[in-house]
């Protein structure tokens, strides 16, 4: 029997790597004379051509959120010293957000996951030992084993959130054959996705941010959701003089550099979009042609609205009617180079899906689709395609799915899912029990609604398996943690992005005992008795089978960090195509109405707090990604704790000032945290940054700070969309 | 004519995201809890829904008449020729009058080292022709640096089209950050 360990014992050692080499750049001495002038500033952002003795410089993608931007990493005798944005990738161009610039943190952190673990004490007690690889999926594939014989396939839950190598989790679980897959997306933007699927046949289609000359943004908020170049360009949007119109009930950031903050009442912004509509048909602003031509249901859509007007408006989301009026007519005026962005995280409300029509439907009145300052069409046609490597065909999954997909949720996408339906499942063992779960790289404990829920969940299961870089929440309750080597030292799937094909490589050689997800998806599946579905002996033998098709070898690939095809031709043939039931962009939708649902765009009264309850607001923060860099120092030197944002107003009435402890209380849990007054928020609304509040003690530097929204929210489901609509839930705010 | 080294940041570009303080520190091993940089918020302006909120990044302004300079006992704080500010760390003995001297806070003592320690424009990146790492990772292109006295310098180029202000101008210290607060659509050609 080997010996147990604590958490604290396993990783006490605070070493931080980088802060041995270090050093040398400490203040400039005055040894180093005046400047040559073309040196003074060579205006180059890569690095220079013929780097210093013992220096390298690695082109890899970033992983410290999901936007994939190009990294240049600087090595210095063998330690990474910078990350820099990588001038030839498309999603940064050049730049890197305070979070890829913090990779490194991370990295030389002395919370990394070492070696595998298995559990020595009850879950969740933080009791450990040691394993050697072999040991930890020997064990995970005999557990794994032993529920499929017992109970079936489906009794096994396997989630992941977007990652390079998901497609091979997808194949792991599938071969493995249960159809119990969870994603992140129904916290996320269902509601988005769905909304724009059921309207255009594409669930996310892009904007055209250069040429447009009209934005309307209700739930993109790219100053603090940085997507980094789309960050870039929603800057350079504001400084061309673009009318911007943000409307949230809260002063965001990307609220301060736009033309025009409207603080919406929650869950109303529906009307403000339907009031749009009204003003567009009844002025007959809208693109006729276009609209005969491309759409369906357009009549309907005008018998529906006319009851919308700006005035019923105003009484609903608290914007003007003469507002909406002025908005709706200089929309049109400046179609088709006008955007109502389809936004992201829009899973507030159970009208979101409704929000969401709405403003599809709004983009397709003025014809901006494929249209310069509009909406682009899907872009997988003009995207490479990678080799692909040969299996079995896949076993049916036996079952139904715990989410309620699709027989609770028959509109949800089977990708998408409905992941906190899953976990309430795993709760009532309806209609089936539910018996272990293996988790890639998501949080479900500090993402769901209801934390405490979510932690019954893990404990009633028989067997946890975690893969992540550290000991996540969810980590933390596991029975088995695989350490997943960090981003820099490992090889994932490659990234076509249209003519450009990117790879992520190490840019040194794992640190610890961890390996890549390929080779923790494909040993665990040879232990299974399933290797053949993932046939591919290591990480280099895969990627150069997704080259193949490609005059070029992986070492150049390696080397310049990515691929231009040659003489690659955008496919626009398709462009005005839709892959929907009648193939054009449904105003009125095929599928609601097979539903025997309203199929054009209608209003759902959202609800409204009580006297002294409050809207529950969430969001991001530009320093952190959801639940994932909390424990990153360098990023809590930039942004420490979360904060609940209250209104002077309410601050006053309870008697507290910015940095006093208040507590919130909902239905379902209570939080302490600290106040921020401010002028910047709907007295109605209480604001707090996700992503806080970890409960893990492996994660030494965010254990404790600030508090969770997870604690809080109620888990309230859209039946369309299945987005967790996180805003219906009311809290009260006292002094603590 | 000599060469002047400074910046211009172009408050109206600037989202507040602090890339160039994670970027800062990772390129000059900033210890925690202290930094070389920073951006600095209005806080939420007005009163609800006419509220405003505006940001203004700094670090060393590398004055023509540094305060750090002028009160070293010791001559580790100079004053380059191309204008850039800089600490010799063998002569700094840590007494910390330059951290007291500086009006715009823009020095600490870097626990490592015993040393005063500040933003150097990063000078080890000037010397292999590359922009200081908070100009490269800028997001917003708000933050600019090169010479202040090349006309076909970006920043001379933005000084010349906008208007500029610069920080504590009565204190008499002659800063080099010039910031511009109007909107500024294009970024010019330039070295």
């Amino acid at each position: 029997m080997s010996k147990v360990y604590t958490w604290d014992q396993l990783f006490s050692r605070r070493q931080f790597l980088k802060g041995t080499v270090a050093t040398a750049a400490l203040g400039a001495t005055a040894g180093i004379g005046l400047l040559e002038p073309e040196a003074s500033m060579g205006l180059s952002n890569s690095p220079p051509q013929s780097p210093a003795k013992g220096v390298k410089y690695v082109t890899t993608i970033c992983e410290q959120c999901v936007w994939r931007c190009g990294v240049i990493a600087k090595v210095e005798n063998g330690v990474i010293k910078t990350l820099e944005g990588n001038p030839n990738h498309p999603n940064n161009l050049g730049k890197l957000c305070p979070r890829g610039n913090a990779g490194i943190e991370a990295m030389y952190s002395p919370d990394r996951i070492k070696f595998p673990l298995i559990r020595a004490g009850a879950r969740g007690s933080g009791l450990w030992r040691k394993a050697s690889w072999d040991e930890a999926l020997s064990y995970t594939a005999e557990q794994m084993n032993k529920i499929k014989d017992k109970y079936g396939a489906k009794a096994m839950m396997f989630n992941s959130t977007d990652n390079l190598s998901q497609p091979f989790f997808e194949s792991l679980l599938k071969a493995y054959g249960t159809p119990n897959y969870g994603t992140q997306r129904s916290l996320c933007f269902n509601s988005m996705t769905t909304g724009f699927l059921y309207t255009y046949g594409t669930p996310q289609p892009g904007t055209d941010y250069s040429h447009c000359k009209y934005m309307i943004f209700t739930g993109r908020n790219l100053a603090e959701g940085i997507s980094n170049n789309e960050t870039q360009e929603m800057i350079d949007m504001v400084a061309r003089g673009v009318k911007v119109v943000v409307l949230d009930p809260r002063f965001s950031k990307t609220a301060s550099k736009a033309t025009e903050w409207l603080p919406v009442r929650p869950g109303a912004d529906s009307a403000f979009f339907l009031a749009m509509i009204n003003v567009i048909v009844a002025e007959k602003l809208y693109d006729k042609g276009f609209v005969e031509k491309y759409t369906q249901g357009f009549a309907d859509l005008v018998t529906e609205v006319q009851e919308y007007t700006p005035e019923w408006a105003e009484k609903k989301c608290e914007i003007s009617a003469t507002t909406i009026q002025r908005i709706a007519r200089d929309f049109a005026a400046a179609a088709p180079a006008a955007i109502a962005h389809p936004n992201w995280r829009t899973s507030n409300f159970v009208n979101s899906f409704q929000t969401e029509r709405a403003i599809a439907v709004l983009n397709a009145l003025v014809g901006n689709w494929a249209q310069p300052g509009g909406l682009i069409p899907d872009q997988e046609m003009s995207t490479a395609k990678l080799g692909v490597l040969s299996h079995p065909p896949f076993p049916l999954a036996q079952g139904i799915r715990l989410d309620g997909v699709p027989w609770k949720y028959p509109m949800v996408p089977l990708a998408y899912g409905v992941i906190q339906t899953m976990r309430d499942n795993i709760l009532t063992g309806k209609p089936y029990e539910a018996k272990g779960w293996l988790i890639s790289r998501q949080n479900p404990v500090l993402s769901i609604p209801e934390r405490q829920k979510t932690i019954n969940a893990l404990m009633k299961l028989d067997f946890v398996v975690v893969i992540d870089i550290q000991a996540s929440d969810t980590a933390y309750y596991a029975d088995v943690i695989l350490p997943e080597s960090y981003y820099l030292e490992r090889y994932d799937g490659l990234v076509p992005i249209k003519n450009k094909i990117f790879i992520r490589q190490p840019v040194i050689e794992p640190l610890y005992d961890t390996k890549s997800s390929l080779m923790i998806y494909k040993e665990l599946a040879e232990k299974l008795g399933l290797g053949e579905f993932l046939p591919y002996k290591d990480e280099l033998d895969l990627l150069s089978r997704q080259i193949k098709p490609f005059p070029v070898s992986l070492e150049k690939l390696k080397s310049d960090g990515h691929y231009e095809v040659e003489n690659f031709k955008e496919d626009h043939s398709k462009d005005f195509e839709f892959q929907t039931s009648s193939g054009k962009i449904e105003i009125s939708s095929s599928i609601m109405a097979q539903m025997n649902k309203k199929a054009v765009p209608t209003w759902n009264e959202p609800p409204r707090p009580e006297v002294d309850h409050y809207y529950l607001l969430t969001g991001k923060t530009a320093q952190h990604t959801q639940m994932f860099t909390q424990n990153n120092r360098w990023l809590l030197e930039v942004f420490p704790v979360n904060r609940a944002w209250l209104h002077t107003s309410v601050a006053n009435k309870i008697g507290v000032k910015t940095e006093d402890d208040v507590v919130l209380e909902s239905e379902v849990g209570k939080i302490t945290i600290k106040a921020y007054v401010t002028e910047g928020i709907r007295p109605d609304c209480i604001f707090m940054v996700g992503g806080f509040g970890h409960v893990s003690k492996g994660l030494k530097s965010a254990y404790g700070l600030g508090a969770s929204d997870s604690a809080l929210h109620k888990t309230v489901t859209d039946p369309i969309s299945g987005g967790s609509s996180l805003s219906e839930t009311f809290v009260t705010v006292s002094k603590a | 004519m000599a060469i002047r080294m400074g910046f211009v940041i172009i408050t109206s570009r600037c989202i507040d995201c602090d890339a160039c303080m994670v970027a800062c520190r990772a390129e000059n091993d900033v210890p925690l809890g202290h930094t070389r940089n920073w951006v600095k918020s209005s806080g939420v302006l007005g009163q609800f829904p006419k509220v405003r909120e505006v940001f203004q990044p700094g670090n060393c302004m590398h004055c023509d008449h540094p305060p750090c300079v002028s009160v070293c006992p010791t001559g580790a704080s100079q004053k380059r020729a191309d204008g850039i500010v800089i600490i010799e760390n063998s002569k700094c003995i840590g007494c910390k009058y330059c951290i007291v001297a500086c009006p715009y806070d823009a020095r600490f003592a870097n626990p490592e080292t015993g040393k005063a320690d500040k933003c150097t424009l990063c000078l080890h990146r000037l010397e292999q022709g590359l922009e200081p790492a908070c100009v490269q990772t800028c997001l917003g292109k708000s933050r600019q640096a090169g010479d202040l006295n090349d006309p076909d310098s970006i920043v001379s180029k933005l000084i010349a089209k906008y208007p500029t202000r610069v920080l504590l101008k009565q204190v008499g210290t002659g800063p080099n950050i010039y910031y511009i607060d109007e909107p500024v659509s294009e970024i010019p050609e330039g070295k």
